[in-house]
Order: C-alpha cells, then structure tokens, then sequence
C-alpha cells in the first residue's frame, strides 16, 4: 500500500529516519538490498552452529591465555602463591589419612584404605571444583561479556581447561602420598594410563559446565543446588567408603551408582593406582561416551542461547 | 535531496523499530517470602521504545539524554550484548563496546589485561605484540601498566579499557561516557584516537548526559527521554534544545519542560512532512 510512496520515502532516507515510520526500514530502499547482500548483518544474533565453532578455534590462544594466567594468579594475594597448587592438595590428602588411617583406623575391608580415600577425594575434587564455578560462570564474567565480543562458549571452554591445569599438581599430590603413606605403593606402567583417564574426565567436565553455566542464566538459584547435588554425587560415586557393597541388595539404586560415570571413573583411577591393572576397555568406552555426549548436548544447547549471556 | 544512493551505499549502523524490555521484580516490603515467584510482582520496564535511525560512515553520533532515558541500553542493544525485545539492528561490521566498569580481569597487571583483551577480539599473538606499544601509549598509565588492575582508579581503567578497543580498529566504536572518567591529558589523548578512528572511515557513537560534550565532539545528536526518540539533527541544534530542556526541568518547570519536549519532537517530525 505504500508502494507509490517509495520514492519518496527513499529520498527522506537521505535525513536521518524517525520512529514515525510506520514501515520497518528493513524492509525499504537501500536498505533492502545492502542487507540481501550482506553488507548489512544483524548484530547480536547467534552464528551459525559451523561459524560459532571457526570463531572458538580463531581464539583458541585466548583460551588458553585466560586458562593459564587466571590459574596462575588464583593464589596471587596468598604469601605462598602457586605453592598452593600443589600444597592444598597435599594438605587435603593428609587430613583424610590423619583421619580415616590413624584416628579412625577403618579399613572397610579394603587392602589400601588411605590410598583408596586419598584417590577418592582429590581426583573427585576435580569435577566438583568445575561444577561449582560453572553456576556462576557468566556472572563472573559480565565485564568480559559487556566489553568484548567473542562467542561464550569460550568461557567454559577456558575454565574447564584451567581445572585440567589444576589436575597437574593434584595428580602430584596423589603420586606423593601415595608412595609415602603405607601400605605404599610404587610406581607401576599402569600409572601411566591416569593421564588419558584425566583427560576423559575433564570432557565430562566441560559438557557439565556447558550445561550448569546456561542453566544457572535462566535460573540463577541453582547455584545453591549445585552444592547440594555436589553432596549427593560425593556418597553415589564412592569417594570415601565403598557404596556399591552396601547397596548391593537394592537392585534399582545399585544400577544407578554404577553407571554414574564419576562412579565409573574413580574404580577406574584406584585400579590404576592401587591394584596395577587396567581397567577392562567396555569401562573406558563408558567414560568416552558419557564425556562425548555430554560435551556435544551441552555445547549445542549453550550455543543455543548465546544472544543472551550479555543480558543485566 | 542528493546523493541517496551514495548514502545507502555508506550506511554502517540501521537501527530499525527496536524495543527493549525489562522484566523486572517489584520488591513491596509486605511482599512474603515467595512473592518472587508470582509473576504479577513482575513489571516491565521499557527502556527503549520504538527507536528507528540510520547511520553513515564518518557520522559521530551522540546519544544524548537524562538518566533513565535509555541511552545506555540503546547502546548495548547496538552493541549486541543485549538483544533487543522486538526490531532489529543492523550493521557493516561488529560493534566494539566501552563501558565504564573498569577492571576486566582484576587478579591480573594491565599488561596481561591488554594481552587477554586483545586476543579475545581475536587478534594473534603477533598481533598483540605489535598492538602492545600503541595500546600502552594510548592508556598512558605509565609503571602502573604491571600492577593488578584491581588497584586502578576507574578512570585507569576506563583509559586501558578504551585503549584495547581501539587496538583492534573497529569500524564501528560505541563509548559509554568513558571519556567523562579520564583527566584531562587522557580526554585530549582520547579525542585524538576518536578522530583517527573517525579516519578509518568509522561511525562512532557516544553516550553522554552532557549537552556540552555532544556538542563539542559529535557531529549528530539523537535525543532520547523516556525511552523515545524526541530529535534527531545536527549536535549543536539537538545540544542547545536539550539544555534548554533540562535547564527548565532543573528549575523545577516540568510543565513547561514537557511543552518544550513535545515541540522538539513535533518539530523533528515536521521536517519530514
């Protein structure tokens, strides 16, 4: 119905246009075109799935810039500053032996009781540490967000990959006590096999903070979930007593435990560490496809949303 | 009027029929415990209200308008990090946004701040380098460049933020009264950088509630109140009525405040008709 005013309109356009136009512009010479030939492109929408992840890999030296110089400084305005990388994990694992290897002296029928807990706490540390940054992850990082353009994903991407840094000396830490508590066990080739192990977890990690971090945008109250569930997840995965023998009666809640991949994951690590053998290759298949599909359904629905991370 | 067909052609920024919503709680002291949970303790706040314009290469556009007009989010709107309720922007190249919240990654030294800013845009390591002597001459911050950023003033931080931006050369350059923060050396050093930024055949837009600034930098003015587009014209002219304006309304005249707000915007519509 406007179409005999085109001309008209488009000479107007050369002043500055006004909200009395009750046409989208979009729609009207020149803009029309600039914008079918792509010289004008909407800002703030989400890339295309292929587009979003050319962006991520063109900022892959962001990403590890930001992983590497935040684990360095995290302990900056501590007297002892990196030291602690590898202190608190050693401190940690000592607390649970003083505890559960001299004061209460359990053994709950297992040969290496320190060792079993020792192995149990701090490599189950490393997706409870991820977890419970990932609920505030956008939060944390709206100045970034505001200031910067860059797709988001980035972000968790960034902080699960400072969590595998942080493994190093945790891994340190469990080599030590391990050879130093008794019954000490020492080094075998099986060792070894921790690091690809690691590396399985902390894809796992980065499908669960994909997820967590996009929840916690439309839902900022999970952050008090997540300490909750971090709880729950610590007595299903037996991190500190062997949940699976005093469940063995109940079918349905035994099916659960063992094959929550965290469960999965630590028999992985303790017969690796402390019986010397390597885990049956259906257990690794488990981790891999539990770490892949996790990885892609959160990355696919983090990306989904990313218009809105910059959001008050 | 000439050369619209020129004009079409150097278009960076269309801003076409954008809203902007918020949806925000209502915190009545007798609310109870869950009244968070009630969606009619809800109100919408529109911060932006049906704003349409278009901007060419070379234009310095001021925003220009009280507190609460919604100039600074018509600007994240612009910028993308806030995606606009209805309507849409449309632009050349991406935005490159400054605020004014001034530390990025505060544990960290200004330098590994202009490393990580940096990258983030996208730039290479090489690139980095290359940027580091003019992102630092910009910032002018001197020895403090290797403390934390946490121990800067906001105007440093202001001034190390702008400066990474302009590294990158963004065609399109949006500041968030960042220059109302920095001294008076850094303003001048500033002004500079605008202008070159202005050379690399830019569009820049600057948010400020001062009709002076606008005036002295910028060579259009949009004037919003209330989330409106009241006028929008050459910065002197929108400058002068817009002081006018919060002039009568400082005084405490809202009746006539109002009457010159509304004849601005009549006046503004008339010269289209």
């Amino acid at each position: 119905m406007r179409n005999d005013e085109v001309s008209t309109e488009t000479e107007r356009r050369a002043s500055p246009a006004g909200p009395w136009d009750d046409s989208a512009l979009a729609e009207r010479e020149p803009f029309r075109d600039l914008i079918a030939a792509g010289e004008l492109k909407a800002v703030g929408t989400r890339p295309s799935i292929g587009a979003y992840i050319r962006d991520i890999w063109r900022r892959r030296h962001f990403l590890w810039f930001d992983a590497r110089s935040r684990v360095l400084t995290k302990n900056s305005k501590h007297r002892l500053g990196t030291f602690w990388l590898v202190g608190k994990p050693i401190l940690d694992a000592a607390f649970f032996y003083v505890i559960f290897g001299l004061v209460l002296q359990v053994d709950r029928g297992i040969d290496n009781y320190p060792g079993y807990v020792i192995v149990g706490v701090l490599m189950f540390r490393l997706t409870t540490g991820a977890l419970g940054q990932s609920a505030n992850l956008i939060h944390s990082n709206r100045s970034m967000i505001r200031a910067f353009s860059f797709p988001r994903a980035s972000l968790a991407i960034s902080m699960s990959l400072r969590e595998l840094l942080t493994a190093g000396p945790i891994i340190v830490a469990v080599f030590v006590m391990l050879m130093i508590i008794p019954p000490h066990e020492f080094p075998s080739l099986s060792w070894l096999l921790v690091f690809p192990l690691i590396l399985l977890q902390s894809l796992i990690n980065l499908g669960v903070v994909f997820i967590v971090s996009r929840l916690a945008v439309s839902l900022p109250d999970i952050s008090f979930g997540v300490g909750f569930f971090s709880r729950i997840l610590m007595y299903g995965s037996g991190v500190i007593f062997p949940i699976e023998r005093i469940l063995a009666h109940h079918p349905a809640a035994y099916v659960v435990i063992t094959n929550n991949p965290l469960f999965i994951l630590l028999s992985m690590y303790r017969s690796l560490l402390l019986d010397h053998t390597v885990p049956s290759w259906d257990q690794w298949l488990t981790v891999a496809l539990w770490g892949l599909g996790l990885t892609v359904v959160g990355f696919l629905f983090f990306w989904r949303s990313e218009e809105r991370y910059g959001r008050e | 009027m000439a050369g619209s067909e020129l004009l079409g052609k150097e278009t960076s920024v269309l801003v076409d029929s954008v809203s902007l919503t918020y949806q925000s709680k209502t915190s009545s002291p007798s609310g109870g415990l869950l009244s968070g949970l009630r969606r009619g303790s809800r109100t919408q706040v529109q911060a932006v209200k049906d704003v349409s314009f278009s901007v060419s290469r070379g234009e310095f556009v001021g925003l220009v308008g009280r507190n609460g007009s919604g100039k600074s989010s018509l600007l994240r709107v612009i910028a993308g990090v806030e995606p606009a309720t209805s309507g849409t922007v449309y632009a050349r190249s991406t935005p490159t946004l400054i605020g004014i919240s001034a530390a990025l990654i505060g544990e960290m030294t200004g330098a590994e701040n202009i490393t990580l800013g940096c990258l983030a845009m996208g730039m290479s390591p090489e690139q980095v380098e290359d940027a580091r002597p003019g992102i630092e001459e910009l910032a002018g911050l001197g020895d403090a460049i290797q403390r934390p950023m946490n121990s800067y003033s906001s105007g440093m931080g202001a001034r190390l933020r702008f400066a990474i931006s302009r590294a990158a050369h963004p065609e399109i350059l949006l500041v968030d009264e960042a220059l109302s923060t920095g001294d008076a050396a850094f303003s001048d050093r500033s002004r500079r950088a605008m202008n070159d930024a202005l050379d690399d055949a830019g569009t820049i837009f600057l948010v400020s509630h001062a009709a002076q600034t606008i005036e002295e930098l910028c060579s259009r003015a949009i004037w919003l109140e209330q989330g409106r587009l009241v006028m929008d014209g050459s910065a002197e002219e929108v400058a002068r009525k817009y002081r006018w304006f919060a002039h009568v309304l400082a005084e405490g005249d809202e009746e006539k405040a109002l009457g010159l707000l509304n004849d601005a915007y009549a006046e503004n519509r008339r010269q289209y008709d």
